[in-house]
Parts: C-alpha cells; structure tokens; sequence
C-alpha cells in the first residue's frame, strides 16, 4: 500500500502532474472498453484515477494493477486521452510488483544495455517451472537463438 | 534508399526470423539498412518510469546522428518508443509496413498472387495505439493481401489485444485473450509483432501465425509454403 505522498511520485514517474487528472469527466468510456473487462473482472480505470487524485487506497491486487495489458484501448477511447497503462506502470514500480520475469529484463538490461533472452529465461526458470510454462516448450523451439550476449557501452 | 535499421532486441533473438525476412525484402526492393551502431534496448513496455524510456530511446537516436536520417524499426515497441523519444522530428522513424504500402505493390519482384487463401491479419495493440504513434494506414496488411488475391477474414479483431504483454506474469490472462482472437478468426493469422507471435502460437492448437514478412517473401517467390 502507499501513501497518499507516495502518490505524488506516481503520478511523475507516469509523466503527468496531479492536476491532470482533474479533466476526468467520470465518463467511464475507459472502463468499456478495458480488456481487463475481456477476462471476466469487472474493471474501471477511472476508479484508479480518482483513487490517486483523491488519495484512497490503492492495493497491490488492485484487479488492474495485476491485468492491465498496456492495449491503450482506454486511451483510445477516452476524450482527453488519458494514458492509464501509464499510470499503471507507475503503480506497479512503486508498489514493486514485477514478476522475475520483468525483474530479470531489467537485469539484462543492467548488465548489457541489451535483452539476453538465454540470461533472462535462466534466471526466471524457477518462476517459469513454477507456474507451469514448461509445457510450451516443445511450441516454442523456433523462438531459441544461441548468441552471445552483446555489451552495448553506454546507456 | 539508404535507412538506418534499429531491430531491437528480439528481432536478434527470438524474432530472428522477422529480422531475417525484413532484411532480405529491403534487399529485394533496392535498399539497404544500415543497422544503428552499438545500439541498446529501448525499454519495451517494461518501465514505469516514462522518462527513463524515453532517455533509452534517446540514446539510441543519438547513435544514429550523422548516420541518417530515416529510422526503420521493426518492432511495434521500439518503434513506438523511438517516435516518443523523437521530440521535434529530427529523423523519420518508419515501421516496414509504412514502406510495405508503396513499394511492394509496384513492385517486380512480384512472383505469386495469393488467390484461394484466407488471411486473417492481426495488428494487436502497439502498432495502433495510442495513436500518436500508430502506423498512419490502419489497413495495410488488408491492402497488401488483397492486392494479390487473398482473402480476408476476421476483420473485428484485428486491433483486439491477444495479452502478450502479459505472458509472463499471469498466462492464463494472455491465453484467454489469445484464444478469444483465435477463435474469432479463419485461416492464416498473419502479425508482425513478435510478442503476439509468441501469445497466439503457444495457444493456438492448429492454426498458422506468420509474419507479414512470410506472406511477402512468399509473394516475391523467396519463400515456396506459407
Ligand atoms: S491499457 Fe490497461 S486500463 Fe487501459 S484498456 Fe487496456 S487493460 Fe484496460
Ligand atoms: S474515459 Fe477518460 S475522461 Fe472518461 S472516465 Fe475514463 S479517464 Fe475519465
């Protein structure tokens, strides 16, 4: 959970200023439209958006911070263009909930200045394994490429 | 025409295969891409922080001063990256579909047409959305298939979201939305994202995803099966 300071840096790190947010007209033309919706749970991103202008709570297994799929159908949609997977990424940032996939394409990012896909799929097996991602391995063979991991020197 | 190339990171690994095929199709039509030296990854979609994926975009424009000034970038997300980082236009950031639309159709290396077949093209999210740094021609791989007789099929889905930007943290979300795009539509699923590629081939059970490239080596007589 953050507090509503912790807001403030959310809502920068999406590259808006709180009062942004307040030409939201409550219209709801995003929720219509989110594919969270596609998922079978009910979701409104301008609850969220008014969760962070208002400084209620916003948990980690908020149903869209856990789903959104980055699809911009909200921003599509919505009169001022909001850009709510934006938002989104911010929250997940702060409230650290990146899977060790995520986690690991950072790390290679760290390190390389590139994605190595061998360094990130190693270091996510256990996760991988874990949630049953093995069984596509046969559908994914055409998808494995062995090189070597390419130093980039300045990012 | 000479253009610089940012492939991105999958396209010199998992998506190889885009990267090979969009290669060999500028070689065909008479250009070349020069790739952008020492390059780094533009961030995907994976950073909260909007200014730090704009500062790794930025990079890699910067790479590419002096070198010229068209970008062609594969890869919906560095291609959307890219044209966010290119605050007042010092290059044309293009995507191969923009080039695809004129040069293909006029061209001579046209072998085969592709009468009898069903296509279903599937653009998915980053090549649409958000619009600022959409491609400008929504129907593009429609224009190209039925130029040369193909058939469409499953024209309501094309901008659904197949979830692949969710893969690898909650699957079964990406195999619902994988499978309703799936089910939605007919005959050869044709993309060119590579993360869509991924999410639609691990749960279809019997269809064919390609990538526009396929379909247009298949076209100039590179490819003999699609
Ligand atoms: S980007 Fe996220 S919030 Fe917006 S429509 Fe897509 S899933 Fe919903
Ligand atoms: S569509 Fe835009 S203006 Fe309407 S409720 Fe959603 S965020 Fe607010």
């Amino acid at each position: 959970m953050l507090n509503v300071i912790e807001y403030e840096k959310v809502i920068e790190l999406a590259g808006y200023k709180r009062e942004d947010f307040s030409v939201c007209l409550g219209c709801k033309i995003c929720a219509s439209v989110c594919t969270v919706n596609d998922l079978s749970i009910d979701m409104n991103p301008q609850e969220l958006l008014s969760s962070l202008f208002l400084g209620n709570t916003i948990e980690k297994d908020n149903p869209l911070v856990r789903y959104c799929t980055n699809c911009y159908r909200c921003t599509s949609a919505c009169p001022w263009k909001i850009r709510i997977p934006e938002v989104v990424r911010a929250l997940r940032e702060s409230l650290s909930v990146a899977s060790p996939f995520e986690k690991a394409f950072k790390g290679s990012i760290d390190i390389w200045g590139r994605v190595y896909e061998p360094y990130v799929f190693l270091k996510a097996v256990p996760f991988l394994l874990k949630e049953g991602y093995i069984k596509y391995m046969a559908r994914w063979t055409g998808y494995i490429s062995v090189h070597l991991p390419h130093k980039v020197k300045r990012i | 025409m000479d253009y610089g190339y940012y492939p991105g990171c999958s396209l010199t690994g998992s998506a190889r295969k885009l990267d090979k095929g969009v290669r060999e199709i500028f070689r065909k039509l008479g250009h070349s891409l020069n790739e952008i030296p020492d390059w780094n990854c533009c961030g995907a979609l994976e950073y909260g922080d909007r200014s730090e994926l704009t500062r790794l975009s930025r990079e890699n424009l910067k790479k590419a001063e002096g070198m010229c000034s068209e970008i062609v970038a594969p890869c919906p997300a560095c291609y959307k990256n890219l044209k966010e980082a290119n605050s007042g236009n010092q290059f044309a950031i293009l995507h191969p579909l923009e080039l695809f639309e004129k040069d293909i159709m006029g061209s001579l290396n046209v072998k085969r047409d592709l009468k009898g077949k069903v296509f279903t093209p599937y653009y998915g999210c980053v090549l649409l959305r958000p619009e600022e740094t959409s491609i400008r021609n929504r129907n593009v791989m429609e224009e190209l298939i039925t130029f040369f007789g193909g058939e469409i099929e499953g024209e309501k889905i094309k901008d659904r979201c197949c979830g692949g930007n969710q893969f690898f943290v909650n699957k079964w979300a990406t195999e619902r939305l994988s499978t309703l795009i799936l089910e939605k539509s007919k005959g050869i699923m044709v993309v060119f994202c590579p993360l869509c590629h991924m999410a639609l081939k691990t749960f279809s059970k019997d269809r064919k995803i390609i990538y526009l490239t396929d379909l247009v080596l298949y076209i100039m007589g590179e490819n003999n099966v699609i």
